[in-house]
């Protein structure tokens, strides 16, 4: 056991004594995902639809027409759900960016845009997104006011939005009968221009900007909520772009202990530890045992750095350390595997960091997942970085149950047992 | 001290050892001889246990064979490669072997060996800042770091300046004189004549010849050889009595100058593996 930690210790002080590793794996990764984390708190590229779940608690002629608007639009890729819960827990999960609700609130005809304060619509969105809000917002505002001549050219709506306000200047106690005159002639002059409307051809509104030519007041209310942050969880974009540092990391730390043990081969270093009363087994756990520590130690400096520079909060710590086990043990066995695989140094560092680099972009590295196309997506399922970012992800911002945790855990685990076996056998294999 | 019965060893078609028998005795300085690709490597990985013969067997100190961990401890090895970590600084390569070791009082023992070895002012030095010739030194101190009773020494002169392949030499003198076996092979054959006690030579996987340095140029030396300088052109006269070739040579009164060439290792190696290049 003790030459075990021995080669492991001298594992690791030889990774901190050399700045091109400690680069590659400490500080590139840091760099990478502060760069990210401003790049996203910028703003999308729009090149993707984003994705939206819609609920609709009402079953108001107003709510289906911005429901099927919604459902037609380009822009986005929505899924109907019928409660709010799923809804939130699709932004949760990140599935979905936001979840758009049509209250039971939102009422028929024009009486609902002039009282109670507008067309309410509620927007349960997902902290990391915050770039894609501000899209979500415009495009609601533009849906509800697309209603907008269907409701004013509705006789019958109109109707009952002239009752109701002749109703209300009767009932008034604070106006003066001269007020209440004034009042009931402008509600009349209001419904001769609603008559007039009446079998006039309907003219589309698409290109109303929403609340242009009405002061402050909009007819649209759209309420927006971050789902984390109401949950005390990650605030922004940098909760998304530390994870694909993390990525980095760890590509680069397997990097290292591949190419060491391959140069340890190489270089007969490791016939000098073959030599010493140790077994091949022990010699390989203290190369992991280095491996692992690095990986681990990479993870929980990012961390730091996330929390304490950029505010970022951990929704579940245990089990957030319980995935970086996990992924610390993953890339364990693949560096074990690389090195086992590579016969030379110029193999490990070639075609080793290319089949890496291809991992790690496919697996949400450079482009986080939920921006891939869906091909992409599907290809990443390839990739042991993109378990990493999800088992990590999981517990530090998205706040999901334990049960979805499990499957990206498991299938680290798994990397890291076939891993190991199949590096140390054909690390075995080659120093036979 | 080491046995190897009968080894053979091939890597597909190819056989490195063929029928390769040698008994290494306890206390002497033994020489492995051989051109480029005759064997003598993997002969000394098969008597280190980190290549399993194809057949024979490898005893060592009438323990077994030294793949066996327990068995091993009891030899130290100095590769041809330099195998330090150049990371680490020449105190922390020592001190490293010696924790695979369980070396007792581990830091004294590396504070020594720097200084036998002539790098104690260069402990906290970094391995990569060092010549070729401090390597090689370390290199043979991090084999001695356990104190076994045989050492391999694999080519532990190679690429070194003559200075450090002096001091190297040296060292193998007072490691030999404080009881050590030593097995070492070597191109250079003048070092082998001044260290050896006994010298094999192999080529093509087998042992040619073994005896001393003495036995071996009796053996296969041939006779001395006097050349002869006489009016510009010079003349090689064989013979078994080169003083008296010299005597008579000069008493004929047109030799402009006479030097006697006494056959030695190099001729005994040259005769018994030939004059062809190698790759």
């Amino acid at each position: 056991m003790n030459a075990m930690f021995a080669i492991a210790w001298k594992d690791l002080r030889l990774m901190f004594r050399d700045k091109g590793e400690m680069f590659f794996t400490f500080v590139f990764p840091m760099l990478l995902a502060t760069f990210f984390g401003f790049i996203f708190a910028g703003g999308s590229d729009g090149g993707s639809k984003i994705d939206l779940a819609l609920v609709v608690e009402g079953n108001s002629t107003l709510a289906q027409g911005i429901a099927q608007d919604l459902l037609a639009d380009e822009a986005f890729e929505v899924t109907r759900v019928a409660e709010r819960t799923l809804a939130e827990d699709l932004v949760r999960a990140g599935k979905v960016t936001a979840a758009i609700i049509l209250p039971a609130s939102m009422r028929d005809g024009a009486a609902g845009i002039f009282s109670g304060g507008g067309i309410p619509i509620e927007a349960i969105v997902d902290p990391s997104r915050r770039a894609e809000v501000g899209l979500i917002q415009g495009k609601l505002n533009e849906l509800a006011f697309r209603q907008f001549p269907k409701m004013f050219t509705n006789p019958e709506s109109m109707a009952q939005l002239m009752a109701g306000a002749r109703a209300s200047v009767a009932e008034a106690t604070d106006l003066s009968p001269t007020q209440k005159l004034a009042a009931g002639a402008l509600i009349a002059a209001g419904g001769a221009f609603s008559s007039s409307l009446q079998g006039a051809p309907q003219t589309s509104t698409d290109t109303t900007e929403p609340g242009s030519a009405t002061g402050n007041w909009s007819p649209v209310s759209i309420k927006v909520e971050e789902l984390a942050a109401r949950k005390g969880g990650p605030r922004d974009s940098f909760d998304v772009s530390f994870p694909q540092g993390i990525v980095w990391g760890l590509a680069g730390c397997v990097m290292a202990f591949a190419t060491s043990l391959v140069s340890e081969r190489v270089r007969g270093t490791l016939d000098r530890l073959r030599l010493a009363p140790i077994t091949r087994g022990q010699i390989l756990a203290g190369k992991g045992v280095a491996c692992f520590i690095t990986a681990l130690l990479v993870q929980l400096v990012l961390l730091a750095l996330t929390v304490f520079a950029f505010g970022s909060h951990v929704q579940q710590p245990a089990h957030l350390l319980l995935a970086f086990v996990a992924a610390a043990f993953a890339f364990s066995g693949i560096a074990m595997l690389i090195a086992g695989a590579c016969r030379t140094e110029a193999q490990a560092q070639g075609a080793g960091r290319g089949a890496l680099l291809l991992l790690a972009i496919i697996g949400g590295g450079s482009l986080p997942l939920f921006l891939m196309p869906p091909l992409f997506k599907t290809l990443s399922m390839a990739s042991p970085f993109r378990w990493a970012v999800s088992a990590i992800e999981g517990p530090f911002w998205r706040d999901t149950p334990f049960a979805e945790q499990v499957v990206p855990l498991c299938i680290l685990l798994a990397i890291g047992v076939l891993g190991l076996l199949i590096g140390v056998r054909a690390t075995h294999a080659t120093t036979r | 001290m080491l046995t190897l019965r009968n080894i053979r060893k091939s890597f597909g078609a190819i056989v490195a050892v063929e029928s390769l028998s040698l008994e290494i005795r306890a206390g002497e300085i033994f020489g492995l001889l051989g051109p480029n690709g005759a064997g003598k490597s993997t002969t000394i990985s098969i008597a280190t246990g980190l290549v399993s013969p194809s057949s024979g067997e490898v005893d060592l100190l009438s323990l077994g064979s030294p793949a066996q961990p327990s068995v091993r401890r009891h030899l130290g090895l100095a590769p041809q490669e330099i195998t330090l970590y150049g990371g680490l600084t020449a105190r922390e390569n020592l001190l490293f072997f010696a924790s695979l070791y369980g070396v007792p009082h581990a830091t004294a023992r590396a504070d020594e060996l720097l200084c036998l070895v002539e790098l104690d002012t260069r402990a906290s030095s970094r391995v990569s800042t060092f010549s070729g010739g401090m390597k090689r030194r370390l290199n043979l101190a991090a084999a001695l770091v356990h104190d076994p009773q045989l050492l391999l020494l694999d080519e532990p002169t190679a690429g070194v300046d003559p200075q450090s392949r002096n001091r190297i030499l040296e060292l193998v003198r007072v490691l030999a004189a404080q009881g050590k076996t030593i097995v070492y092979t070597t191109h250079y054959m003048e070092e082998a004549a001044k260290v050896c006690h006994r010298v094999g030579i192999v080529d093509h996987g087998r042992l040619l010849d073994i005896g001393t340095p003495r036995e071996l140029i009796a053996r296969h030396g041939g006779l001395s050889v006097v050349v002869v300088v006489q009016d510009g052109v010079e003349v090689r006269i064989e013979t078994s009595d080169p003083a008296g070739e010299v005597a008579r040579q000069l008493s004929s009164g047109s030799v402009h100058g006479v030097r006697v060439e006494q056959p030695d290792l190099e001729s005994v190696f040259l005769k018994l593996t030939g004059r062809s290049l190698r790759e």
